[in-house]
């Protein structure tokens, strides 16, 4: 479903990416964990052609994004991406959010667009905010939106890069939610966090960035009680 | 002083004439380097080295000299590569006139709305681009209206220059405003009375430029950010 083959990217001097492959099957949820510039906004940034990488090849669903002649355009509106800073449209009220897409991009006409976003909004929690504006919501009511902008457009795949990780503590679990009920619907997720609870109950796999490599990877548990890597054991003991 | 009224009174309409002209020139030249202005806004923050080059020569340029220049430039030095005064003829001056002004003020409505553009955080387009949203599209729905509120003030402020700027086209004998008052002195000899009136028909028009100004601000609830 992805795949992610010696990866490099560099920044500069700056290698943030030395050599990543990786790969994600239909359905799986794999949780990405790493200290703070190892990499991890890069990876998934680099997945749906926000950056573009030096070397190495990417594939979703078997087309490849790396390549010169992909259109980006087609390859993000299968690609959705929660950011940590939400980055709702400050223009746009909550449904508009959530149609843009789909009216611009996909050419929907708008009374399926909105039928489509009202649903989402249910899904999410958040039908009474639909002619809000992003700056009337909570952090936590942001990045909610946020997830159903991005499904609405119908991805293969939802990357999420700490989405959780710029909201107050009592709103994290609102989000965790959501996700939760994603992945129990059988949604393809990678997702960059610090949330051990939630990589353990929710994640089938962990990947292990550290200084742009890949230093481990397997199941939640394993990975939790018994990482067989020194920096795996220092960045674990940290975030306990 | 009733004197002073009675000249100002009955030159009325000539000051009139010229406070409509000037009105012309500044509505024309504000639209046409609205357009220009945007043109060379997206060159100048344009990725491709040609593009954006071409923008900031654009900007340097015609901001770079003195307006009055510019006009003369257009006005006597242009034709003489070009024979736009028979091409255009009879309507070679006021041509000129806009087009001189146009290329002034649209250099400052260029990093004017350049400005706006790039005070738009990067996560919006990012976010746009994430929903396969093309370049054009971002711009057009999400990042040019969330700049255009925070262009009104600049930009206002530059249209009330732009009015201001007009009276210099009294030089390549343009009727407007500022000319109309020379003209009517040149037989009156009545200056104070004729300046304070064609003073007081710049004000009124500013004025009348900032209460739109206002009243737009307030319609689009200018973040103050
Ligand atoms: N656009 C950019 N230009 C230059 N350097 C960049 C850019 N984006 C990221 N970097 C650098 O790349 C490195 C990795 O950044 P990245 O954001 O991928 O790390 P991260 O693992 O997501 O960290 P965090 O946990 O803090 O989000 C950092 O050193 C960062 O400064
Ligand atoms: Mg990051």
């Amino acid at each position: 479903m992805i795949k992610v083959k010696n990866v490099k990217k560099s920044f500069g001097k700056n290698v943030v990416l030395k050599d990543v492959s990786l790969s994600v099957k239909p359905q799986e949820v794999v949780v990405i964990m790493g200290a703070s510039g190892s990499g991890k906004s890069t990876l998934l940034r680099c997945l749906n052609g926000l950056e573009k990488v030096d070397s190495g090849e990417i594939y979703i669903n078997n087309v490849e994004v790396t390549h010169n002649k992909t259109n980006l355009n087609l390859v993000r509106r299968e690609t959705g991406m929660v950011f940590q800073h939400f980055n709702l449209f400050a223009n746009l009220n909550v449904l508009q959010n959530i149609t843009i897409g789909p009216r611009k991009v996909l050419n929907e006409p708008e009374e399926k667009a909105n039928k489509k976003a009202m649903e989402l909004l249910k899904k999410v929690g958040l039908e009474e905010k639909s002619t809000n504006y992003p700056d009337q919501l909570s952090g936590g009511q942001q990045q909610r939106v946020a997830i159903a902008r991005a499904l609405a457009m119908d991805p293969v795949v939802m990357l999420f890069d700490e989405p959780t990780s710029a909201l107050d503590p009592e709103m994290v679990g609102e989000v965790l939610d959501v996700m939760r009920n994603l992945a129990k619907e059988g949604m393809t997720m990678i997702v960059v966090t610090h949330e051990m609870g939630f990589a353990r109950e929710v994640g089938d796999r962990v990947i292990f960035i550290d200084d742009g490599l890949v230093v481990e990877e397997g199941p939640p548990q394993e990975i939790f009680t018994n990482p067989t890597q020194e920096r795996t054991k220092l960045f674990i003991s940290k975030i306990l | 002083m009733s004197n002073s009224f009675n000249v100002i009174w009955q030159n009325a309409p000539q000051l009139i004439y010229g406070a409509k002209l000037t009105l012309f020139y500044s509505l024309a030249v504000i639209a046409i380097s609205t357009v220009l202005g945007l043109i060379f806004a997206l060159l100048k923050i344009s990725h491709r080295p040609v593009l954006k080059k071409i923008g900031e020569g654009y900007v340097s340029v015609f901001r770079g000299l003195p307006l009055l220049v510019e006009i003369f430039y257009v006005y006597f030095a242009l034709p003489m590569i070009l024979p736009l005064h028979k091409w255009f003829d009879p309507y070679f001056t006021p041509i000129a006139g806009i087009l001189a002004l146009s290329l002034n003020e649209s250099a400052y409505i260029t990093e004017i709305i350049r400005a706006g553009i790039l005070s738009i955080n990067k996560g919006q387009t990012e976010a746009a681009y994430s929903i396969g949203m093309t370049k054009y599209q971002t711009m057009r729905y999400i990042i040019l209206p969330q700049a255009f509120k925070r262009m009104i003030p600049p930009i206002v402020n530059q249209f009330i220059q732009t009015i201001k700027d007009t009276s210099l086209l009294s030089v390549i004998s343009i009727s407007e405003l500022t000319r109309q008052g020379q003209l009517i002195i040149s037989t009156t000899f009545q200056s104070l009375q004729i300046w304070t009136a064609v003073a007081v028909l710049y004000l009124v028009m500013i004025y009348t430029l900032t209460g739109i100004s206002g009243y737009l601000e307030r319609r689009f609830k200018i973040d103050k950010s």
